[in-house]
């Protein structure tokens, strides 16, 4: 495999594809607490699935609904596939943030301990004027002045989760 | 002329964001409760899209609503022998399936698990049995998916479509989506009621609203597969049906029902209407394609002197006749004509109307866009990425017509307040698409003003409820003191 972004140290654990990974806004989120709610995720799919398109699905032999496993040098998420035709190929989403403390299995690439959640995968990279500082807004805090969604914009590896395990 | 009252309403789907904030307020409010937890009495669906339960609207499978057979209507899913056979199996009853297993998550996991090298975490644990569940299916499965191998791709309104419609709908950069928010139609020609064996079923005489009484159901179910909407719910735990009541106890204090009171796009609205309820049958046996045009002459026109002096002579209120003058409902359906029953060809006369939404245009045909190709204004709202097809399907028992009406109507409408506000519209071209669409200005700006400069009470005119002249027999008011919305045991003063 060609190293790439946030795929130079992980391995291709085989039948997986590189696709561009992003944590957009999600719509439930509409505060930023009370999204994942017993309430809220099951007016969804009881977890934040991974959206990918039916085309990507095709070739990773998935169902919708199906559990995926997700990973790049960064981290491991594990979680169910949403397959849309809203999506395009090459791409996958998953709505930031779901907790980590409902419907997270193990990960058999992190030798079977518990998966991480969205932003497991991204990683910050500060860029000069999110450093500046000095002056009120400007001054970095983490979860409060920071890169935003389109700096979690990444790539990684997503399979078939072989098994599952909790 | 047998003139009633009936509390209907309209959704305007242009303005529906699909954020089921409905869905909740009702859900908190009514259906929180065991038994009760897979019923969504309000729902929000993903069209195109196989909704809740799973392809209700294949009438196939479920056998919900009217036929005409010989010049008579007849129950699809009952009939006096067929109840016999059918009481205690009814085949096409939806089951856990079709709609979903309700779930939650084992939270005391997370303060209980002992001592571990990882993580605790809640599982999903199933809310009928307590035990763990594999999520298979939920109420809004299919939400947001716009087009899904498995879901979008079975709705039962892509039947009519042609095979490069039907590509074009799952094709990214071509596909289109819209929100499709249900709750229980009242209708005016209610099949739930009328496939009940105990009688339990029955439609409000003051304000049409379609009621299961609890004393008297005994959960035979009839009423779940007669409904071709499937708005009735079966609840396991106490053995009676269930269904939205229009949050009556709300009405009767001069609230408007949760769902609509909470509405974040304002995209509901809510009024009385007049109907002559003697041409109800005559109405129900029409061809399909005079269906909408009948329900509409059902509707009677609440200034017409001749329609007073009968409401009144039913013994129907000055206060809801004035109501029903100010009705929103009215404006959208009989005089601006933009507003259309759900599936009417299942002939149960659903009294909630929905304006069709407007749709982006297809990106692009012929390697060019379709800007200003043609000298046809509105080649636009047949070129839409939502086909007329399945639209008509919707909302006009198969006929385009009275879809591209309503779409014309809509368009024409923008025009006019672009002229106004953004002036890169000339007058003649803005008189022009006006006449086209069969519109006024002065009509245009009533539908602009009631569709985006709306208050809370032009949206709901709700009557005074009159429960001192209820046509039905109320609860005992000794054993229902100090509730909202008790009545009287003896003595109605009109009858049926």
């Amino acid at each position: 495999m060609k190293e790439f972004g946030d795929l130079r140290f992980t391995q291709d654990p085989g039948k997986s594809l590189m696709l561009n990974y992003m944590t957009p806004h999600g719509k439930w989120k509409i505060h930023s607490t009370y999204s994942d709610n017993q309430r809220m995720t099951t007016l969804s799919r009881g977890i934040e699935p991974l959206w990918i398109s039916e085309i990507d699905a095709a070739r990773l032999e998935l169902v919708d609904n199906d559990w995926v496993e997700i990973h790049n040098d960064n981290g491991v998420v594990v979680t169910r596939a949403a397959v849309s035709a809203r999506i395009p190929p090459g791409i996958c989403i998953q709505y930031h943030a779901p907790e980590r403390t409902y419907s997270v299995p193990k990960s058999p690439l992190r030798n079977g301990k518990r998966a991480g959640g969205h932003n497991s995968l991204t990683r910050i990279r500060m860029k000069p004027n999110l450093m500046v500082g000095g002056y009120g807004q400007f001054t970095f805090h983490f979860n409060y002045w920071g890169p935003t969604g389109v700096n979690r914009d990444t790539h990684i590896l997503v399979r078939k989760l072989p098994n599952l395990e909790w | 002329m047998d003139v009633r009252s009936q509390v209907a309403m309209v959704f305007h789907l242009d303005k529906c964001i699909g954020c089921h904030t409905c869905s909740v307020a009702c859900k908190n409010i009514w259906t929180d409760r065991k038994g009760a937890e897979y019923m969504w009495w309000n729902n929000v669906e993903t069209k195109p899209g196989t909704g809740f339960p799973t392809a209700w609207e294949d009438q196939e499978k479920y056998d919900g609503g009217w036929e005409l057979e010989n010049g008579k209507l007849r129950l699809k899913s009952a009939s006096k022998t067929q109840t016999i056979f059918n009481i205690f199996h009814h085949p096409h009853m939806p089951t856990m399936d079709d709609y979903y297993e309700p779930w939650t998550y084992d939270y005391q996991e997370l303060f209980n698990a002992p001592p571990g090298e990882d993580q605790p975490v809640a599982r999903p644990i199933s809310m009928v049995t307590g035990e763990l569940i594999n999520i298979q299916s939920g109420p809004n499965w299919d939400d947001d998916l716009g087009g899904s191998p498995i879901y979008a791709r079975n709705d039962p309104n892509l039947e009519s479509l042609t095979p490069e419609a039907r590509r074009q709908l799952f094709a990214v950069e071509e596909l289109v989506m819209f929100y499709f928010p249900r709750i229980c139609n009242h209708c005016l020609n209610p099949s739930c009621v009328a496939s009940c064996p105990s009688g339990a079923l029955y439609k409000r005489g003051e304000d049409g609203i379609v009621l299961v009484d609890q004393n008297r159901c005994r959960g035979w179910r009839a009423c779940v597969p007669a409904c071709p909407y499937k708005k009735v719910y079966y609840n396991w735990n106490v053995g009676k049906s269930e269904k939205c009541i229009l949050c009556y106890p709300r009405l009767e204090t001069g609230q408007a029902p949760a769902c609509f009171h909470s509405c974040v796009g304002r995209i509901r609205y809510l009024g009385v209407v007049l109907y002559d309820a003697s041409r109800i049958e005559e109405t129900a046996k029409l061809p399909a394609d005079q269906l909408v045009e009948g329900q509409r002459r059902l509707i009677l026109d609440p200034n017409d002197p001749e329609v007073i002096a009968a409401a009144r002579n039913n013994g129907i209120h000055d206060s809801v006749i004035e109501s029903a003058q100010k009705s929103p409902v009215y404006q959208f359906v009989n005089v601006w004509k933009i507003a259309l029953p759900p599936h009417i060809e299942y002939r149960t006369m659903p009294m909630l109307f929905y304006v069709p939404p407007l749709a982006p245009v297809m990106s692009e045909r012929q390697g060019t866009t379709l800007t200003n190709i043609s000298e046809d204004l509105f080649h636009d709202i047949d070129d839409a990425r939502i086909p007329m097809k399945f639209m008509a399907s919707l909302f006009g028992a198969g006929h385009e017509d009275y879809v591209r009406y309503a779409l014309r109507k809509q368009k024409a409408v923008r025009w006019y307040r672009r002229a106004l506000t953004v002036g890169d519209v000339t007058a003649e071209m803005v008189d022009r698409m006006l006449r086209e669409a069969d519109c006024s200005r002065e009509e245009a700006e009533a539908i602009y003003r009631l569709t985006s400069l709306c208050t809370f009470e032009q949206r709901f005119v709700i009557p005074p409820m009159h429960r001192e002249e209820a046509i039905e027999m109320m609860e005992d008011p000794m054993e229902h003191k100090q509730e909202t919305g008790f009545g009287f045991l003896h003595g109605p003063r009109r009858t049926m």
